[in-house]
């Protein structure tokens, strides 16, 4: 029986129809029709997706922005004659008809970047203060060894041991004379 | 039982396993290959694609969005064929739209190469009564949109 049912399963994979595509196009058209109502597919857009998009690299989407109505209707068979004849106006009203916005506009700079470098910098300052607050008033003092006499001491130790002779501190000491080389 | 699970799995897979000789004669070899196409013959090829008397509006768009994938300004001629093809099918916000698009494709070269490819279509664009984006004012921000980010 199992084996039955998982041979019957591996057929259903197995045998996919050959129309697939063609009939989840037929479904997806359906419901596309829901998202962009009356909107003419137009063209292959960026991806297929029968969606609207103002990009620069796919400057063609695949659907009309607007949905047509009476004036569009009306633009669109005047559009068929000469252009010569169509006024500003109805060149614009037809440019948006099938366009949202223009490339000017949507590359329009929106001046989000001040928020986003104001908001860092609050951050930051968010931070500084915390670290003043917790070095007046939650570190101990630093060490002694961080005094400017205890450093001194503890050059003068590693030049007393010839620490590093080659390239390094006591190759820089002059032992004779008791002081930098120069 | 599970020997007849496997015996029908065998048979379904059979296919799939048993190679294919006379597929493999015929299939391409998946290496990477330089194009050998010279500059002109890729400007002929899209001005011809653009000059089909059966163009739609579909192919249209689809001869842009295609051509706007390349590394490059179209030469005129090119944009003087999809612009005849734009009057072809009616559609003269798709002209605009062209227009607009090489302006944006000039990048930051737009001082120097946009007026020359206006002055070399501007008999079609005269012929046509295709209005420049600057004739439209579309060249300044016109409509402001709410981002949609912002809109609740």
């Amino acid at each position: 029986m199992a084996g039955t049912l998982v041979a019957l399963g591996l057929r259903a994979i197995k045998h996919v129809p050959k129309n697939a595509p063609l009939r989840s196009a037929a479904a997806m058209s359906s419901y596309t029709r829901t998202l962009i109502g009356k909107r003419e597919i137009v063209g292959f857009g960026f991806n297929g997706e029968p969606s609207y998009i103002d990009r620069a690299d796919y400057p063609m989407p695949a659907i009309r922005w607007k949905e047509p109505n009476a004036d569009i209707q009306a633009l669109r068979e005047k559009e068929k004659g000469d252009w010569k004849n169509l006024s500003v106006e109805e060149k614009k009203a037809l440019y948006r008809a099938s366009f949202c916005q223009t490339f000017a506009e949507f590359k329009a700079p929106t001046g989000e970047w001040k928020s986003v470098l104001g908001i860092s910098l609050m951050f930051v300052s968010v931070a500084l203060w915390a670290f003043y607050g917790l070095k007046a008033f939650v570190y101990s003092p630093l060490p002694d060894s961080f005094k400017p006499e205890n450093r001194a001491a503890q050059l003068r130790r590693y030049i007393d041991l010839h620490a590093n002779p080659v390239q390094g501190l006591a190759s820089k000491w002059d032992y004779e004379k008791d002081d930098w080389k120069k | 039982m599970f020997r007849t699970t496997a015996v029908r799995a065998q048979s379904i897979f059979r296919n799939a396993l048993t190679p294919k000789k006379a597929q493999a004669a015929t299939v391409s070899r998946f290496m990477s290959s330089h194009s050998t196409e010279t500059d002109e013959q890729f400007d002929t090829r899209f001005e011809n694609f653009f000059n089909r008397k059966d163009i739609d509006g579909w192919e249209i768009r689809r001869g842009i969005n295609d051509l706007w994938g390349h590394d490059l300004v179209p030469e005129p001629k090119i944009l003087i064929a999809a612009l005849k093809a734009c009057r072809r099918v009616n559609d003269f916000a798709l002209a605009v739209r062209l227009l607009e698009a090489v302006k944006d494709k000039c990048g930051p070269k737009v001082d120097e190469i946009y007026p020359y490819i206006i002055q070399e279509i501007k008999p079609t664009l005269t012929e046509l009564g295709i209005s420049t984006p600057e004739e439209l004012g579309f060249d300044k921000p016109e409509l402001h949109l709410e981002s949609v980010f912002h809109i609740h």
